[in-house]
């Protein structure tokens, strides 16, 4: 009797191919019956901020060896054919045409693209190409320009919200009223997602009007839709595969200029096109975190009790991509309990490259605000930090007025400092010094949205064989999705994950969820189960109908399936050797519509961190030593890789904390760091071991009903809520917490470089 | 075991200085070529294409002796991928600043897109292809899966093969920070890092 994999350690189902080379990401793609016709697309970026482009001089690029093409905006619209996006796809879907413009909105825009035999004949010829600009001033700083209100957050809910309690006349009465006031204001940088494969296309042209892409994607669907709107085509003659990607972290999200123009020039060549960014243009071409400053302000009674939150943000909105940063979005709306609450965000336009979402889009930046200023808070009122925390400890949204479906966050604190050790620490700062190094600790807490996702679908396939076939275009951007559809597949069958294959990544699949947002796992575990009931049910109907089946002319309400066996009447039997028997190789069937949101309830996924670092007295350099996170993120479906998701969350969050960062200069509107030498993420030694503990508690409401093990379809892999981005959710402010309880300067403006500590060390 | 031995490069036999010489003069007739490739290359290498007289490149790739014409400015990276058809080393940033690209040449880790295909000749060049024993896995590349030492999955066969190297060329580690410090050339942005070092303290003590 198998046992189910829910929740066990199971090594990735695609690991094997991983480590030995053999997985093909998007660049690796060979086209092999049309290799010989491969032809390679590089492309040239923009050196102004804002203008028009008056002349690109393409004569020397076109006499180069073995090119073939070289398009240069604006070109003509018959040559490369692309067209405006509306409707669902505009979302993800950049809001100009490449290369069919003159205007240049922001520094390392496409504004042509060589294609050659080679890779090294098209990047040679890219080198030759000169643009000629009438250039204006770029708009740069979010000080000076105007700021408008956000809108709307990613979820929906307003941006800006003045809840009051009862007599209070405004936030700033309310914090005016409070024994202590803590106001603090952070700044941050762009930063980037710096997935470790540039992104890469191949466009295959199987006829005049139907295309093969093989790229990264995040949302498979959306992003073939916004493809077919681009070429013209009908949705369904698009097909992107996107099996293996190098990684997404929101920067796979868009539908950008590289995809299009790759396709486009493939159609106009007649020949399929590839086309890999540079590292360099990955910078400017594939978006970034906005750039933002947030002002935090609590007021609370000595004891800690808070009577007043404010929370107000400013960040950039690119002129043309650009995603609407709210910082207090699940955050200060959600985190902790308190009568009056404010928060509002404004942004600023400016002509610089496209902004996306980047994990934790608002959460990361506005927790690193919101857990800082609690500490700041803490120290305020001498009450512990932790015990600060549970004293406002929010058990319904302090926005909504809404109760969670599961929340578990207290416990999470409980283990944290169990395991972390955290009540022999001393809250003076500079308290434990060893040598040339300070050591301090410092905690901070992580929530993060989750919400039904619907609209999307899975496909179960048994097969004659006893195997079975689990099908949905969700993508796996590392998250451990493929194994997942596996695991939650073989849960619900009752049979081996070995006997499970699983199928994802290929738009001519059953659409699957998106892998943003922390919801692939919650949003597709839902789709499989159902599927797999809706093809347990579809082989009893097999069953009783069927010449060749031993129940032919039974009931099916009498037959019982269970763990890859049908039983009724005294008999039983595999699913294989019953379609064997009735000839077929197999039956599949797809889960139904539905699984609406259930109302009256909402979601987060809840976390804490603890986290000691030192600090060289004489060099100011920050290492982090230890770091204990505890997360409250529902079932858990793969112990092992979700561990792995939650440890890469919590590294995200010290090149937050202590690396990352891009300068916009504000003369040209250049991004000025543009390589892996100048733009740092976290390496090795930069990291040590990460402790993550997961509570494993089901949400019960997040994916549907979990099931009482009265029904035929396995429903243990119900109950899982998001883990890809708590673990970056405020594990920079424990950092910068931990900073201030070793050195005493607490650093508000991330990340914190030797520089900013060394002058008062 | 010195794992700072430079002098050594042990099993090879071939330091840093003779392997780029011998790549720049490409001089030496690797007895690994047969008489039919070595006619084929004396063919080939008379050849030119867009005006730039092609190198003829002879090593071993993964155990077979390999002759290719090459532009004199391709890396072995880009040899690899778009000559050779061998994918599974994988371009990051193309500037040595990833590791993404880490291959061997004579057992030494090397990053592909910083090293001249033409500089390989009489090399023995091996990539993450090349480190399997048949479906037998090399037990770093084993070990990377039991420890899930991966997510994305793209730095991964630069991580192993620096990881083999640093094992097998340069000495085992001697503790954990020694792997953290000896590994921080490879990035790893999904951030397996700690997996990673419990993947290597575990081959290490197998590849012994």
């Amino acid at each position: 009797m198998p046992r189910s994999p829910v929740g066990r350690e199971i090594d990735r189902v695609d690991g094997r191919l991983k480590v030995t080379g053999a997985a093909e990401y998007s660049g690796d793609y060979r086209a092999p019956e049309r290799a010989a016709d491969l032809a390679h697309a590089h492309l040239v970026t923009s050196t102004i901020a804002r203008g028009t482009i008056t002349r690109i001089d393409t004569a020397a690029a076109l006499a180069s060896p073995g090119v073939l093409r070289v398009y240069a905006a604006p070109e003509p619209i018959e040559r490369l054919a692309l067209y405006g996006v509306t409707g669902q796809a505009a979302g993800f879907t950049e809001p100009y045409i490449p290369l069919q413009t003159a205007a240049v909105h922001f520094y390392g825009q496409a504004i042509a693209m060589v294609v050659a035999e080679t890779p090294e004949q098209a990047r040679d010829a890219a080198a030759l190409v000169t643009a000629t600009y009438a250039a204006e001033p770029p708009r740069t700083s979010i000080a000076d320009e105007p700021h408008v209100p956000a809108g709307p957050t990613i979820s929906g809910s307003p941006s800006s919200l003045n809840i009051l309690a009862p007599g209070v006349e405004s936030i700033d009465a309310a914090l005016a009223a409070s024994d202590v006031v803590v106001e603090a204001e952070f700044h941050q940088n762009v930063q980037h997602h710096v997935g470790m494969e540039p992104h890469a296309v191949l466009a295959v042209w199987e006829e005049p009007d139907r295309v093969t892409i093989y790229a990264g994607a995040q949302i498979p669907a959306a992003y073939a839709l916004g493809m077919a709107q681009r070429l013209g085509l009908l949705p369904q003659n698009v097909r992107l595969i996107t099996k293996y990607v190098g990684g997404g972290f929101g920067a796979r999200v868009v539908l950008w200029s590289d995809t299009p123009l790759a396709a486009a020039a493939a159609r106009e060549l007649g020949r399929p096109v590839r086309l890999v960014l540079t590292r360099e243009q990955m910078f400017t071409l594939t978006g970034h975190r906005s750039h933002l400053t947030q002002t935090v302000r609590l007021g609370a009674s000595r004891r800690g009790v808070l009577n007043a939150v404010s929370h107000r943000s400013l960040a950039e909105r690119p002129s043309t991509m650009s995603f609407t940063m709210t910082p207090a979005h699940s955050t200060s709306d959600a985190l902790y309990s308190t009568p009056n609450l404010h928060v509002d965000a404004q942004l600023a336009v400016l002509d610089i490259p496209g902004s996306r979402a980047m994990r934790g889009p608002n959460e990361a930046p506005g927790s690193f605000a919101l857990e800082t200023a609690m500490d700041e808070l803490a120290i305020a009122t001498g009450v512990d930090p932790v015990a600060l925390r549970l004293r406002n400890y929010a058990t319904t949204s302090p926005s909504s007025g809404l109760p969670w479906s599961s929340k578990h966050l207290d416990e999470c604190y409980r283990v944290g400092a169990e395991r972390f050790g955290w009540s022999t620490r001393s809250a003076t700062p500079r308290a434990r010094v060893d040598g040339q190094w300070l050591y301090g600790t410092g905690m901070a807490t992580a929530i993060y949205p989750a919400a039904r996702r619907t609209g999307f679908a899975a496909r179960v396939q048994l097969r004659n064989d006893d195997t079975a076939v689990v099908s949905t275009a969700t993508s796996d951007l590392g998250t451990g999705a493929t194994t997942m559809v596996a695991i939650s597949g073989a849960d619900a069958l009752g049979i081996p994950l070995a006997r499970v294959t699983p199928e994802i990544g290929d738009t001519y699949l059953p659409p699957g969820a998106p892998a943003v947002g922390s919801s692939g796992t919650h949003a597709t575990v839902p789709l499989v189960v159902d599927a797999a009931r809706n093809v347990i049910a579809e082989l009893k109907r097999l069953a009783v109908t069927r010449d060749g089946s031993p129940w032919q002319g039974a009931a099916a309400e009498d037959l019982r399936y269970e763990r890859g066996i049908l039983h009724g009447g005294g008999r039983s039997m595999t699913f294989g050797r019953l379609l064997t028997a009735i000839g077929s190789r197999g039956v599949d069937m797809e889960s139904s519509p539905g699984g609406d949101p259930i109302p009256g309830v909402i979601h987060h996924s809840f976390g804490a961190h603890f986290c000691e670092v030192r600090v060289n007295r004489f060099t100011g350099e920050t290492r982090v030593t230890r770091f204990t996170t505890v997360a409250d993120v529902g079932r858990v479906i793969n112990a092992k890789a979700a561990r792995s998701q939650l440890v890469g969350g919590v590294i995200f969050g010290i090149g937050h904390a202590l690396l990352e960062e891009n300068h916009l200069e504000l003369r040209t509107g250049r991004l000025a760091n543009s390589t892996l030498a100048d733009y740092l993420v976290p390496v090795n030694a930069d990291v040590p071991d990460i402790d993550v503990v997961m509570l494993d508690r089901p949400d019960p409401r997040l994916t549907g009903p979990l099931g009482d093990g009265s029904e035929d379809v396995g429903t243990g892999s119900l109950g899982a809520r998001g883990l890809g981005e708590i673990g970056t959710v405020a594990s920079a402010a424990a950092i910068g917490n931990a900073v201030y309880n070793a050195t005493g300067i607490r650093v508000r403006d991330v990340p914190i470089t030797p520089d900013k500590l060394i002058e008062h060390l | 075991m010195n794992p700072d031995n430079d002098a050594g490069h042990g099993r090879s036999g071939v330091s840093r200085r003779n392997f780029l010489g011998g790549g720049l003069v490409a001089a030496a007739v690797t007895p690994l070529l047969n008489a039919t490739a070595e006619a084929e290359a004396a063919e080939a290498a008379s050849a030119t294409a867009d005006g730039v007289a092609q190198v003829l490149v002879r090593a071993a790739v993964n155990g077979a002796p390999v002759t290719v014409l090459v532009d004199p400015r391709a890396t072995l990276l880009d040899t690899l991928r778009e000559k050779l058809d061998l994918k599974g080393t994988k371009k990051g940033c193309d500037r040595g600043q990833c590791g993404a690209c880490t291959v061997h040449v004579d057992g030494r880790r090397v990053l592909s897109c910083l090293t001249l295909a033409a500089s390989t000749t009489g090399h023995e060049v091996t990539t993450i292809e090349g480190l399997a024993d048949g479906d037998r896995l090399h037990p770093m590349q084993q070990a990377f899966v039991e420890h899930d030492g991966l997510q994305c999955g793209f730095c991964t066969p630069g991580q192993i093969m620096s990881a083999v190297a640093m094992v097998d060329d340069e000495g085992p580690a001697r503790s954990d920070d020694e792997i953290r410090e000896r590994m921080s050339g490879n990035i790893c942005r999904c951030s397996a890092y700690p997996r990673i070092v419990d993947a290597i303290r575990d081959a290490q003590k197998v590849m012994r």
